[in-house]
C-alpha cells in the first residue's frame, strides 16, 4: 500500500486525571474511509480535536504526508491539508453556499491591483463551486441559496463539500449524521461514499453502527481512550462492533 | 418568477420605490422640489450624516453600534479650534482634529472589540463624556474665524459640486467596494450573524470591529470639521442628535439591528428618504414638527415590513420535510 496521508503515532491526551486518549496510533490512506467508533466518552472527539489543531497532544506525533506537524491552531491543520467538520458545521446562515465555502479564504483578482484593493474574483469562486457540484454530483440547491434556507443534511453536505473542495487530503467528520433524520442521513452518507473515488482519506466518526458499516472500508474502535480494534470492515458484523465498543469482546490490534 | 424571487426583489427594492413615490408626490405638490439646486441642497444637508453612516452601518452589520459620533464630532471640532487659536496653523490643526476622532474610535474599539465591553454602554459613555470634554476644552469660549482655506472644506465647490458632497461620495464609494467587492463584506456578515463560527474559521472577529470603530471616529471628526467650516466656528452645539440621525438612516435602510444582515444601498436610500422627506415637507409648508412624526412613522413601517419579510421568508424555506428519526436496530446506546 502507498504511504499514508495521515499518520498518528501513539497520541495521548489527558484532562487532569482523565486519560481521554491513550497511545492511539492510526494511519489513513487516500481513497479510504475509516470508521472511528466508540461509546460516549471513548475519546473520539478528543482525538479529532488533536488532529484538527484545536488542542495539543500531551504525547505522540501527527505526521501528514510524511512530515511531522505541530499544530498550534486550526488554521495550521487546514494549511497542512486536514479539514475537520465538527458538529457545529461552522457555516454562516446569512451567507450563501459559495460565500460559505470561500469564507475566510476568498479568491482575489489576479495581479497587483486585485491584491492591493482586495477585490474578490467572484466569478472564479462561483466557477470553482460549479465544478465541485459536477465533480461530486452534489445534490444541493442553487449555489446562491442562503445556508439559512438549507435543511440539516444539506448543510452537512455543504460543510463536507467545503472541506473536500479545499483540496485537502484528509477530511475528518465528527458525527455528521448524529442530528439528522433518515432522508437527510441518506444525503450525507451517499456523499461520503462518493468521496472514496476522489482520493480523499475520510475519517468518519460515529456511534451509529449501521452508518459506519455502510460507508467505512476500515473500522477503528476506541474504548476508554484506547484503540481496541483496527481492521477491514468486511470481516465484522454489527454484533462484533458492539461487543468491541462495550468491552464484551477484545480483538487483537 | 417564483414567490420567493418576488419577495426578494421587493425586499431589496422596496425602499427605492418608497423613495421614488415620495419624490413623485413632492414634485406634484411643489414646482421647486424636483430641481437640481434643490437636490444639491438635500445632498449637502445630508452629506455629513452620510459619511458617518458608512462606517456606522458596517458596525451595525457586525452587531455593534457607535452612539458617540455626535460628541466625537464636536470634540474634534473644538480641539481643532483651540489648535488654530494657539497658532498651530491649518494643516497641523486639521490633523489634530482628525486624530482626536481616530483616538476616540480606537478607545471605543479597544474596550468593545478587544475587551468585550458592551457597545451601548461604552459609546453612551462617549456620548456624554466627549461632549463634556468638548465643553471643558472651550471653557465657554467659542473660537471662530479660521480663514478662507478652511472655509473651502464646508462651503467650497469642485467642478460645481460642493466639497462635502464630494467627500461623502468618496466615502460611500469606498464603503460600497468594501461591502460588496472585498472579503470584508462577508466577514462582517459572519461577525454579526455567527460570531463563534467566524472566529473558528479564522476571521478577525476582534480586529474588524476595532478598525470600524476607528473609521467611525475618523468619519465623525471629519463631519465635525465640515460643520465647523460651514459655521466658521467650533460651536459646542455641533453634532447634537447626530447619533440618532445616523441610526435612523441605517435602520430605515434595512440593516438588522442585531447584525448579520443589510445592504449599503439600502442605507443610502434610507438616508435619502429622510433627506427628501424633511426637505419636501418644508417645500409644501407642512409644520416642521410634523417632520419628526413622519420619520418616526417611516421607521416603524420599515420595522414592520422587515418582520413581515422575515416571516414570509421562513414560510418559503425550500426544506424537505425531515422525518423524525426512528430508533434504528443495532444502534449503539
Ligand atoms: N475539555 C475537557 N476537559 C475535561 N475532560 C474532557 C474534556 N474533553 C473531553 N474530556 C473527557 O475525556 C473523555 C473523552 O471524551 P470525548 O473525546 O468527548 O469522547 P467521545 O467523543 O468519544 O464521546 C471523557 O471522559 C470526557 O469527559
Ligand atoms: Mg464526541
Amino acid at each position: 500500500m502507498s504511504a499514508p496521508v495521515l499518520e498518528l503515532r501513539s497520541l495521548s491526551k489527558s484532562f487532569g486525571p482523565v486519560h481521554a486518549v491513550k497511545t492511539v496510533s492510526l494511519a489513513a490512506h487516500a481513497g479510504e474511509v475509516i470508521g472511528l467508533i466508540g461509546d460516549n466518552g471513548a475519546g473520539k472527539s478528543t482525538l479529532t480535536r488533536m488532529i484538527a489543531g484545536a488542542i495539543r497532544p500531551d504525547q505522540g506525533d501527527i505526521i501528514v504526508n510524511g512530515r511531522k506537524e505541530h499544530f498550534e491552531t486550526a488554521q495550521d491543520a487546514r494549511r497542512a491539508g486536514i479539514e475537520t467538520v465538527f458538529q457545529t458545521l461552522a457555516l454562516v446562515p446569512g451567507l450563501d453556499i459559495v460565500e460559505n465555502i470561500f469564507l475566510g479564504r476568498e479568491l482575489l483578482l489576479p495581479g497587483a491591483t486585485g491584491r492591493a484593493t482586495r477585490t474578490m474574483d467572484v466569478a472564479a469562486m462561483r466557477q470553482r463551486v460549479e465544478e465541485g457540484y459536477q465533480r461530486f454530483g452534489l445534490n444541493l440547491p442553487d449555489m446562491r441559496t442562503k445556508v439559512a434556507a438549507l435543511s440539516g443534511g444539506q448543510r452537512q453536505v455543504v460543510a463536507i463539500a467545503r472541506a473536500v473542495l479545499w483540496g485537502s487530503g484528509v477530511v475528518v467528520l465528527d458525527e455528521p449524521t448524529a442530528a439528522l433524520g433518515v432522508k437527510q442521513t441518506e444525503l450525507v452518507l451517499s456523499f461520503i461514499e462518493r468521496l472514496r473515488s476522489h482520493k480523499v482519506a475520510v475519517i468518519f466518526i460515529s456511534h451509529n453502527m449501521q452508518h459506519v458499516m455502510r460507508v467505512a472500508d476500515r473500522v477503528c474502535v476506541l474504548r476508554l481512550g484506547r484503540k481496541v480494534h483496527d481492521g477491514p470492515m468486511s470481516k465484522l458484523s454489527g454484533t462484533d462492533l458492539v461487543a468491541l465498543m462495550t468491552g464484551a469482546a477484545t480483538a487483537a490490534q | 418568477m417564483t414567490r420567493q424571487q418576488i419577495l426578494g426583489w421587493t425586499q431589496r427594492n422596496g425602499l427605492f420605490f418608497a423613495l421614488a413615490i415620495l419624490i413623485a408626490i413632492f414634485s406634484i405638490l411643489s414646482s421647486r422640489f424636483l430641481t437640481v439646486p434643490n437636490f444639491t441642497v438635500i445632498l449637502l444637508q445630508n452629506a455629513v450624516i452620510g459619511l458617518i453612516v458608512v462606517p456606522g452601518a458596517m458596525l451595525i452589520l457586525c452587531g455593534l453600534v457607535d452612539l458617540s459620533v455626535g460628541s466625537v464630532a464636536v470634540l474634534s471640532a473644538v480641539v481643532f479650534g483651540q489648535a488654530m487659536a494657539s497658532g498651530l496653523g491649518l494643516p497641523v490643526s486639521l490633523l489634530i482634529g482628525l486624530a482626536v476622532g481616530a483616538a476616540w474610535g480606537a478607545f471605543n474599539g479597544y474596550l468593545i472589540a478587544i475587551q468585550g465591553f458592551s457597545p451601548i454602554i461604552i459609546t453612551l459613555g462617549g456620548l456624554a463624556g466627549a461632549r463634556g470634554l468638548a465643553e471643558f476644552v472651550t471653557q465657554g469660549y467659542t473660537t471662530y474665524g479660521y480663514g478662507r482655506e478652511f472655509a473651502f472644506l464646508g462651503n467650497g465647490k469642485l467642478l460645481g459640486v460642493p466639497v462635502p458632497i464630494i467627500l461623502f461620495a468618496i466615502v460611500f464609494l469606498i464603503g460600497l467596494h468594501l461591502w460588496y467587492r472585498a472579503p470584508l463584506g462577508r466577514h462582517m456578515i459572519a461577525v454579526g450573524g455567527a460570531k463563534d463560527t467566524a472566529a473558528e474559521i479564522g476571521i478577525k472577529v476582534k480586529l474588524i470591529p476595532f478598525w470600524l470603530y476607528v473609521a467611525s471616529g475618523l468619519a465623525a471628526a471629519l463631519g465635525g470639521l465640515i460643520i465647523a467650516s460651514q459655521l466658521d466656528g467650533a460651536a459646542v452645539t455641533i453634532g447634537t442628535g447626530m447619533e440618532l440621525e445616523v441610526l435612523t438612516a441605517i435602520l430605515l435602510g434595512g440593516v438588522s439591528f442585531t447584525g448579520g444582515r443589510g445592504s449599503l444601498f439600502g442605507v443610502l436610500f434610507g438616508l435619502l428618504f429622510v433627506g427628501v422627506l424633511s426637505n419636501g415637507l418644508v417645500q409644501v409648508n407642512v409644520s416642521p414638527y410634523f417632520e419628526q412624526v413622519a420619520i418616526g412613522a417611516a421607521l416603524c413601517g420599515a420595522a414592520a415590513l422587515d418582520m413581515l419579510y422575515q416571516r414570509l421568508e421562513r414560510l418559503n424555506v425550500p426544506v424537505e420535510n425531515e422525518p423524525i428519526e426512528a430508533p434504528q436496530a443495532g444502534e449503539a446506546r
